[in-house]
């Protein structure tokens, strides 16, 4: 079994030096109109090129751009659509940060590529391959406020929003994408909507021609959704076992058809994981995936941490890993 | 309804009391020199004299806008998590980390027991309380979210670090009480983030105030209220400070559905907004909240803290908050007295209860003569 070490999704862009701070110094330079947009792009370019290199230095194999140039999960994409306006701020999930909400005014449509050239960009000045991230239709759609009639119902929204999700895949995918990861955290919170993410899913997965298809969930326990998710029109799916004490045992039981990109590095805390808590699970586990192939990675995006904390949970992880593998050889 | 509690106090407040949520922005003098101190240019006394003097300038404009419970404005403060955090033993502090757009703060890390090193806040509480005839509120952060905001490397649990930092905080809010604070605001904003776990934010708070003579509030902001209304009125507090306006007054759906049987501070002014609310827009907000809250047991204040606004802002902001709610009281004032005049929502709630148990009985009573037949 071939374990891959993967980034999860976004990753910490200031850190402790001044240097690792420029881009924060930009932002509220370009807020206060003292540096043009193409000045404020160079840092955040430098800065993404920075995190790419951090990544694969710490022995990262699948690397994200970090999702430097993302104001948050949400706004950075549904602020780029056709009839959606930014509103207030509203915690996400149960974390300490905070999005701006969205607020539908009439049908969404996309108003041109999102993410694409970020993605471009990212695997231009990268030495490994980047896995492009998209938050998903369902999670868009329950963290935006409906003001339209025309969405009165939820589900109307959601599938537009896999629409114009479904042309960023295909671009993605035309771009060079080998893996697409496409977040759905609030299916979790919402596990009656899971017959409509199957069908928001549907246009994703046509259009994604040779790439793989990633699901993600995570900050809620995914166990009893577990066998509902293998349905899914998905290649590989991302689970968060931090939150979930009986998943490890419902894979063992149950299999999985698809590849795992198994969160077993906690992304939201400082404590260092060792051995005895990741090896059983992965003995348990691993035995049990077919396709020959899995993705060890954070639980979630490591934004949640300080940058020291990020890049040793990513040296932690190679650590593991290798370990691991070794003592199987043995 | 706490009228009563806050009379047992000795604090006569108007209808529709004006307060704030803790934070005050900083002049630029004093960013200034906190940004000197962490080059170690001055020193702490030098620093200490430019935050008395931002204290005194905000306890003074209290006065002059005429709140009427007031607070220090926290210009000694940065993070409401990390000003804690550094003096605890326990903490360690964290790098940065990220909290919306361009904003960041030094997360601490819980890496051993965490102990009370003494009073945290009572020289402020005494600094401020020394300046005014009005009430100061003693101001807190919670045990939850100190916990939730913090990374945990040391204790088992979420809940044992919970638990722990609540015999904390009970200590701090023994000592301001002892030092004359009647009024104790403890911040819980995390609370409404993991449902599963309300029941040991309860007993962290009960621990925290339980038996202790003061009016307690607590203030939440940015949060999935639906997840834990109504089970969050169990909270031991006399009153929830809750942010409202910036996520469209929609709370007053929920307190529809289910009464809101506490006091309530009703946040009219969106704090990440740069425009300075008119009267007109505060009184309908305010009117709004009268439908469904009785009019003695509202309280009027922002939404949350008003740190991330320029000083202009804030006094715009807190000027036009008073007007409308001096024009609400002088509107209520005139208003024909109803019959029966407090309307209390305790008081509501337990005629119905009397009802539903008179209901059930006459039900019983006619199961038992069914059986009887």
């Amino acid at each position: 079994m071939e374990l891959v070490l993967a980034n999860h999704s976004s990753y910490p862009r200031v850190g402790a030096s001044r240097e690792q701070q420029r881009l924060r110094r930009a932002y509220a330079q370009r807020e206060r109109g003292e540096i043009s947009a193409d000045d404020f792009n160079r840092v955040q370019d430098s800065v993404v090129a920075e995190v790419v290199e951090e990544q694969a230095h710490a022995g990262c194999e699948l690397l994200t751009d970090g999702q430097i140039r993302w104001v948050d999960s949400i706004s950075h994409l549904a602020g780029r659509l056709d009839q959606v306006e930014i509103n207030g701020l509203l915690r996400y999930f149960d974390t300490n940060f905070y999005f701006r909400q969205p607020v539908i005014k009439g049908r969404v449509a996309g108003n041109g590529p999102l993410v694409v050239e970020e993605f471009r960009y990212a695997r231009a000045v990268s030495p490994r391959p980047i896995k492009p991230i998209l938050t998903g239709p369902y999670t868009l759609a329950v963290s935006s406020i409906r003001e339209t009639p025309l969405y009165r119902d939820l589900p109307t929204l959601v599938l537009d929003l896999s629409e114009v999700l479904a042309q960023e895949v295909r671009a993605l995918a035309g771009a060079g994408a080998e893996v697409i990861q496409v977040e759905e955290p609030a299916i979790l919170k919402h596990p009656k909507d899971l017959r409509l993410l199957h069908k928001a899913l549907k246009p994703l997965s046509q259009a994604k021609g040779s790439s793989q298809l990633a699901l993600y969930t995570y900050f809620a326990d995914a166990t009893p959704l577990y066998e509902s998710l293998q349905e899914l029109p998905v290649d590989i799916l991302g689970l968060d076992f931090t939150y979930a004490p009986r998943l490890p045992e419902t894979i063992a039981r149950l299999g999985s058809r698809k590849t795992l990109g198994l969160g077993l590095i906690d992304g939201r805390n400082t404590r260092m994981e060792a051995a005895p808590q990741v090896f059983p699970i992965l003995e348990k586990i691993l035995p049990r995936l077919s396709g020959g192939i899995a993705y060890l990675n954070p639980s979630c995006g490591l934004e949640y941490l300080p940058r020291d904390k990020a890049v040793a949970k990513l040296r932690l992880m190679k650590e593991l890993r290798d370990t691991f593998l070794q003592r199987g050889k043995r | 309804m706490s009228r009563a509690k806050l009379e047992k106090l000795g604090l006569t407040l108007p209808l529709l009391p004006t307060s704030t949520v803790g934070s005050f922005p900083k002049p630029d003098y004093l960013l200034q020199a906190r940004a000197r101190f962490a080059r170690k240019e001055i020193t702490q006394k030098e620093l200490e004299v430019l935050e008395k003097r931002a204290t005194e300038f905000w306890v003074q404009q209290q006065e002059e806008i005429g709140l009427d419970v007031l607070v220090d404005g926290e210009q000694y403060r940065g993070d409401m998590v990390a000003y804690f955090a550094d003096v605890m033993p326990g903490f360690r502090m964290g790098g940065l980390v990220r909290s919306y757009g361009n904003r960041y703060y030094h997360k601490p890390i819980i890496v051993g027991e965490i102990r009370w090193p003494g009073p945290m806040t009572v020289k402020w509480w005494r600094f401020a309380q020394g300046l005014t005839s009005k009430p100061i509120k003693g101001m807190l952060t919670g045990p939850y979210t100190i916990m939730d905001w913090s990374f945990n490397d040391y204790y088992p649990d979420r809940k044992s670090a919970c638990l722990a930092l609540a015999r904390v905080i009970r200590k701090e809010v023994e000592a301001l009480v002892e030092a004359g604070a009647k009024v104790i605001q403890i911040d819980e904003p995390a609370l409404s983030v993991r449902p599963e776990e309300l029941p040991f934010a309860i007993e962290a708070m009960q621990m925290v105030t339980d038996g202790v003579p003061a009016y307690f509030i607590t203030h939440i902001c940015y949060g999935a209220f639906e997840f834990i209304y109504p089970r969050m009125l169990r909270f031991p507090v006399h009153n929830f400070d809750l942010e409202m306006s910036n996520s469209g007054l929609d709370l007053i759906g929920l307190f529809k559905k289910h009464p809101f049987n506490k006091d309530l501070s009703f946040g009219v002014l969106d704090v990440h907004s740069h425009k300075i609310e008119s009267p007109a827009l505060i009184k309908e907000r305010i009117a709004k909240a009268l439908q469904v809250i009785p009019k003695e047991a509202l309280w009027v204040d922002p939404d949350c803290g008003l740190k991330t606004r320029t000083v202009e802002e804030a006094q715009g902001k807190l000027r036009s908050m008073v007007a409308a709610v001096k024009e609400i009281r002088q509107a209520l004032d005139k208003a024909p007295k109803r019959k029966r005049r407090r309307i209390e929502v305790g008081s509501v709630v337990k005629k119905r209860r009397k009802k539903i148990r008179k209901h059930k009985y006459k039900k019983m009573r006619r199961r038992m003569r069914h059986k009887k037949k």
